[in-house]
Formats: C-alpha cells, structure tokens, sequence
C-alpha cells in the first residue's frame, strides 16, 4: 500500500528529513498514560461535560460514562488502522477523501475542524471562568468570581486567552515531558480528593445512595436520552485513541501502544466513576440549589460544587481546571491548524492555507483563521445563547459524532478489498469500525433531531428551533458552502488531482 | 573556506546566505552548507485530536521547496549543499550540523531588537553564542548594507578587544580570516572616561599604555595590523566615533572569553553589537 499523496518536490534536495521527524522509542508505558491523560484532560472534561450528561440521562450517568466509551474503542480500533496504513496523512480529511472521494473527504476535514474549533472556544471559556475563581479565591473577594458573568469582562478575557495559545503554537513551543507529568499528576490527584472529600462530607446537599441501576444503561428513559448521553460522552473520552496511534514513538511498538491505551482508559473510567458517583452522592440530581440536575449548575459543575465539597481546598481544583484546560487549548490549536494547512496543500481549499512559518515551522494563515473562527463561535455563541458553554458541549458531541462516523466508515470502506483476508482484518478493519460508525452516525442523525426542538440543551432557541440544532447543523452547512465556493474557484482537489481515492 | 548557513526561507535566511557568501568567496574552496533546522516533535506535546495532520510530510516537501530556493541564491563558483535536521533546539541543531560538516563558522541572519536600550541577541543566535565551539557571523540589514557599498567584496577586518592579555585570541582569530581574505586587519579598543577612577590624570597614561600594549602584542604575534585606541567620554560616544569602510567585518571575542576584560563584559558587549552596522563575528573561547 504505498503512499499516494502527492508531494510537489521540483527536485530532491538532500533534505533527508522524509523519515518524519519523530524521537523513536523513548515512551514507555507510564508515558504514554500520561499523554492518554493529558489529551482528555479530564478535569477539563468532567467540569464542563458532567452537568450536561446529568441533564439528559440523571442518575444512570457512570452507565452512560460506561456506554459511551465502547464506540470510542470500535472507532479507535479503525483509526489505528488507517494511521498504520498511512501514518503520513493522519488526519480524517486525508483518509476520508482517500475512501470516498472528495466531497466526504472535505467533509470530513471540516467535522474535525468545526469540533476543534468548537472545543476551543468552549476551553477558553472554561479556562477564563476558572481564572477569576481563582482570583476570588486568592484574594477572598467573591465579586471577582462573578466578573466572568460580565460579558464585558469575559468576552475580551476569552479573545485574550484564544490569541495567547495561538501565538504559543504559533512559535511552534513544546510542552516538556516534565510538565506534562507534574499537570497530570496534579490533575488527577485534585480529582480524587474532590471524590473522596464528596463522600465523606458530613453534610450532603442531597445524599442519594449509590444504587446498582446508576451502572445499568437500560434505566435511562428514552432512546433520546441515550442517544444523546452517548454522544455527550464521547466528548469525554475524546483524546483517549492518541494513545492507541503513537507506534514510533515509543519503547516497544508491539506492545506499549496496547498496554498504554488499557491503562490511560483504566485510569480515566476510575478516575470518572469516583467523581461522578462523588457528584451524585453529594449533590444529588435534584433541579434546585446545588443538585446536579440543576440548569444553573450545568455548564461548569465543579464551579459550583467544589467550594461547597472542598471548602478552602477548592483553590486546587481550580487550578487544576485552569492549568489542564488553558494547557488543552494550546494543544488543540494545532489540530485545526494543521488540518487547514493539509486541505490548503492539497488544493481543497484556497492556497494560501498551505503557507508555513519558515522561521517557526508552523502553519501560519491556517493557524490565524483557526483562532479567529473559535473567537467568532465564541462571541456568537455567547451573545445569542443564555447558557453557552453547555450548548457549545451539545454541539462538540454532534460534530466528534460526525467526523468520528466518517473516519470510521473511511476505514472499512478503504480496506474493503481485504476486510476478509484475515480473522484480524475482519474485526478490526470491518466489523469495530462499522459498527462503532453507524452507532456514532445514528447517534449524529437521532441528537440533532432531537436538538431542533426548542427546549433542547439550555433551552436556548431562535425562531422555534433549537439552540444546538442551529450551531451544530449549522457549522455542517456552512462548511458545505466553502466546500462548493472552493470547488468552484479551486477544482484541482475536487477532480482528484492532489489525492487520489483508493 | 567552509560555512554553515543557519537558513530559514525568508529575507533573514537571504542575508546570511549573501552575508556566507561573501566571506567564503576568493578562499581556496569556497563552500557553503546550508542548514535548515526543523523543531523535531516530542512526544509530550501530544496534539490532539489527530496528531500529525500530515504535518510532517508537509513540512518536508517545504523544506525541499526552501532548498531549491535556497540553493538558486548561493552565487557562482561558491559549492552548495542543503542539509536539513530535525533537532528540538535550532541552536542544538547547527552545533551538530557544523560539527559534521566541518563548517568553519555558523552565519546567521537577524534582526536588531533593543530591548530597554540594550540589543538583544535573536534566541538562536543568543543560545549559539553561549555554546558554538566554532565562530559565528550576525548579518543585519544595515551590515547587509554595507556589505553591498563594497559591491559584496570584504574590505578589513576588525577586532575589538580590550586591554588585557586575553585579546590574543580574538586577534589571532581575526588574523586567520585577514589572511585567508588578504584584507587589511584592525585593532581596536574603546576607552571611556569611567574605565580610568581619575579621567583628568590618569586617562592618557592609560591610553599610551593601551596602545603600547596592543602595537607590541600584534607585532609578537608577527601581524600588521592598525591600532586603534578609541577615548570618549561614553562608550557609546566611542562606538560611534568608530570609522568604518564599506565591507568591512567586525571580530569580538564571546561572552565567556570577556569574563576576565572589561570591554565586553555584559551591558558594554552588548552595546558595541547594538550599535554596529556592519556584520559581525563573535570568537568562541
């Protein structure tokens, strides 16, 4: 199988760097953890997505936790294999086009783009509400903390933080091995005290004993509800298949990928089972004051229950938040970035997103449009919607259901010459993706109709739809719009001439 | 002559190849090694979702499109290679480049920043500077210029030094690329008033003894060589005082070499690189 991508090289230099630049074998096993980790920033995750699961499926959230992790896993299965057999491309757009052709292709780099895009501005928000947490907590003054509630004050806040992680992967600067392991050493440490000191408070805001069906998928209400539950938590697992894709780069390729990725989802269902049994047994599903169910309390549940839980100690959980979504904004900055800089190289879209930073080696126009676009989600999202950052996490479950359906059909439509050359080949390059990829597209299909409803998410809506039906199919239809002006001022791509499909 | 262009693919990248270029021209072998450091990824800066991108195979078929570049600046009967590394440090980088290749010296192309009236070196050239075991050339604009008014020819050399017996090296240093270049060598020292406690009576004893301590060390090293023994109230009033001829090339001895002299120790040194216009070489120890 060998690469068909077309690199435009007049001549060949003595460059000697096409075996890709990458430090061979120095990840081992604990490593690889702790990068698993750090990609799905789990206190970022649980803050922002724990109330918006809690919303739709109540006390059946570790079920859903559970659930939502086995299409993670079939889709994964697919993206190992597609990152094995063109581990140059990497990315949905190039592997999508490859297997269907352009125009789902194109789609497919814009689903990644529009969910990084939305996630960025939604780590950005998170970031800054924590940021003047911590600042009240500093200075004891509580008028800080609501400093954030002013859009005067958090919008340009926002902007700020956006600006400031796209200048850093901009100059192209590398977080170190040792501060990868101290924030995530120190994130998942503030987790589990948050569990621990949640059960053994003394006073509960809603004591609910932990029952057997909260781990039983089939107590949730409607297939909606468990639709939309799942879709909801694969945005916290989102992160967790890096682990499963890093071959080189570590010790022993056969075996650190398969034994990293185990323990990183190990690590990270513990990690999310004590806290969200933590958060139900304290604070209940009740709809009033502090209870989970709460909309007030959704879009940042550990805004409001750590101080309650932790007392004083609620300034780490704070940090932590701050430290490890202000860290994830920078690293997914680059996403985006170097998915627009591939569909400007190949001609998808117009050229001069193919431009490169020759002193910072990084995309540079690709890196500017991505940080505007999360700034203008953002300040639309903000100004329109009465509960943003839980309809942004609405809307991110839609696109990474999108995008991931995609990827993962690419998969078995790619290798459907071999699908049943082997045991091996049929179940992870056939049966694991298909299935994972139906399941996340029907799960796509059944969450945005349901979202079209106008109470749907924070009940936000324009006309009488609903809020995330709007940004999320929305994003989908605009990228649809640029994808039809490039086809018609830049065809190359569309006739095939930069990729070529299998 | 043999040196290591430190090349990125934009207008700094085309001064210190012109700026290479001229200095190794009219050498015995005059060739150039043309470096280009790209960041190597580490794998605890995780991207995600989706690592690479393609980035990589992207990025290197830039990096052939630069080389072609590149190579079609050097001008003719100077040999040129492109050589590309993926290293974490740029300044790491073209260490082990020139290590390899033999480079006799590692160019550079930047900009001036002042930064509360002192010049900042850029970081690579800052972190080259503190560690390149071999020589390294800074070109800017205005060197650039200058170079050019002498129609890109090198005229003299220049070495500044202080008082001290540690400006051997840096004459030595400056000597070999006279020779090489068959140019006419300078020496020169900068007094200010404050290097002396007593300005009124002790300063011309001071600059009489400078000077004959300079004359006679050149003359023991078997050079010819001018001496100039710069006095003004200022060092920056002496630094401007300066004369210089188009395409010439100013030679200073490194940070660790200054340790002992007092002309480059910190805020002097970097003053004299801040206010020079024309290219400049800093000596390792």
């Amino acid at each position: 199988m060998s690469q068909e991508l077309r690199q435009e090289t007049a001549e060949q230099p003595e460059s000697g760097l096409h075996s890709k630049g990458l430090s061979t074998g120095t990840v081992g096993v604990v490593g690889l953890v702790v990068i698993g980790i750090s990609c799905i920033a789990p206190a970022y995750t649980l803050t922002a997505g724990l109330g918006a699961t809690v919303a739709v499926v109540g006390t059946s959230l570790p079920a859903i936790l559970l659930a939502g992790f086995i299409p993670m896993l079939l889709v994964a299965l697919g993206y190992r294999e597609l990152n094995n057999a063109m581990p140059d491309s990497g990315t949905s757009f190039t592997w999508a086009t490859r297997a269907f052709g352009p125009m789902i292709g194109w789609m497919g780099g814009w689903g990644l783009i529009a969910a990084t895009v939305i996630v960025l501005s939604n780590l950005a928000a998170v970031a800054v509400d924590f940021f003047y947490i911590l600042l009240a907590q500093l200075t004891g003054n509580q008028a800080i903390a609501d400093l954030t509630k002013n859009l005067w004050v958090n919008i340009p806040t926002t902007l700020v933080f956006i600006a400031a992680a796209a200048y850093i992967s901009y100059r192209g600067l590398n977080a170190t091995k040792v501060f990868q392991y101290v924030l995530v050493g120190f994130q998942v440490a503030v987790l589990l005290l948050f569990a621990i000191m949640a059960f053994t408070s003394s006073t509960p805001f809603d004591r609910t004993p932990i029952s057997f069906d909260m781990f039983n998928p089939a107590s949730v209400d409607s297939f909606g509800a468990f639709a939309a539950g799942i879709s909801l938590s694969i945005f916290v697992f989102w992160g967790w298949d890096v682990t499963l894709t890093m071959n080189e780069e570590t010790t022993d390729p056969a075996k650190v990928p398969g034994r990293g990725a185990t323990w990183t989802v190990l690590v990270i269902i513990a990690l999310y089972l004590a806290v969200s049994l933590g958060v139900l047994y304290w604070a209940g599903v009740g709809q009033t004051g502090l209870g989970a169910g709460n909309e007030a309390n959704q879009e940042s549940i550990f805004a409001v229950l750590s101080g309650p839980i932790m007392g004083p100690l609620a300034i780490l959980m704070s940090l932590a938040i701050l430290s490890s979504s202000a860290a994830s904004l920078q690293s997914t900055m680059v996403s985006p970035a170097r998915t627009l800089l591939a569909m400007g190289y190949y001609k998808a879209l117009p050229p001069s997103f193919a431009k490169i930073s020759p002193r910072f080696m990084s995309p540079s126009v690709a890196t500017v449009v991505s940080a505007a676009a999360a700034a203008v989600f953002y300040v639309v999202t903000r100004l329109i919607s009465e509960n943003a950052l839980w309809d942004t996490i609405t809307a991110l479950g839609l696109m990474i259901c999108f995008y991931y359906g995609i990827t993962a059909l690419a998969c078995v439509w790619y290798f459907r010459s071999e699908l049943f050359a082997s045991v091996r080949n049929f179940f992870f390059k056939f049966l694991a993706p298909l299935i994972g990829g139906v399941v996340l597209l029907v799960m796509f299909f059944s969450t945005a109709v349901e979202s079209m409803n106008p109470d749907y998410g924070s009940g936000s809506a324009i006309g009488s739809v609903g809020m995330v039906f709007i940004l999320g199919v929305g994003v989908l239809l605009l990228g649809v719009a640029i994808m039809l002006y490039t086809k018609w001022r830049h065809p190359a791509f569309f006739r095939g001439e930069t990729i070529k499909t299998r | 002559m043999n040196l290591l262009v430190g090349y990125t693919a934009d207008q700094r990248g085309a001064e210190a190849l012109e700026l290479a270029a001229a200095l190794v021209q009219g050498t015995a072998t005059p060739s150039l090694t043309i470096g280009i450091v790209v960041p190597a990824t580490t794998p605890f800066s995780a991207i995600y979702p989706g690592g690479d991108h393609g980035f990589n195979s992207i990025l290197s078929a830039k990096v052939d499109e630069w080389a072609v570049t590149a190579l079609a600046q050097v001008p003719q009967g100077v040999s040129a290679k492109v050589v590309a590394r993926s290293v974490s440090s740029v300044a790491e980088g073209l260490i082990e480049l020139a290590d390899e290749v033999g480079a006799h010296g590692i160019v550079l192309g930047g900009r001036k920043r002042h930064r509360a009236g002192f010049f900042m070196p850029g970081a690579v050239a800052n972190a080259l500077l503190h560690a390149s075991p071999v020589p390294v050339f800074m070109s800017s604009p205005q060197a650039l210029a200058s170079l050019r008014a002498a129609n890109g020819q090198i005229t003299r050399m220049t070495a500044f030094v202080g008082d001290r017996p540690g400006a051997r090296e840096v004459i030595a240093s400056a000597a070999r690329f006279a020779t090489i270049r068959k140019v006419a060598l300078r020496v020169a020292t900068l007094v200010a008033d404050s290097d002396v406690s007593d300005p009124a009576t002790e300063l011309d004893p001071h600059l009489v003894r400078t000077k004959a301590f300079l004359t006679e060390l050149t003359q023991s090293m078997g050079l010819r060589a001018s001496v100039e023994v710069i006095s003004r109230q200022s060092l920056d009033e002496a630094i401007d005082s300066l004369a210089w001829e188009a395409g010439e090339i100013a030679i200073l001895g490194s940070s660790r070499l200054a340790a002992n002299r007092r002309l480059f120790v910190g805020a002097n040194a970097q003053r004299i690189l801040g206010k020079l216009h024309v290219p400049m070489a800093v000596i390792p120890n």
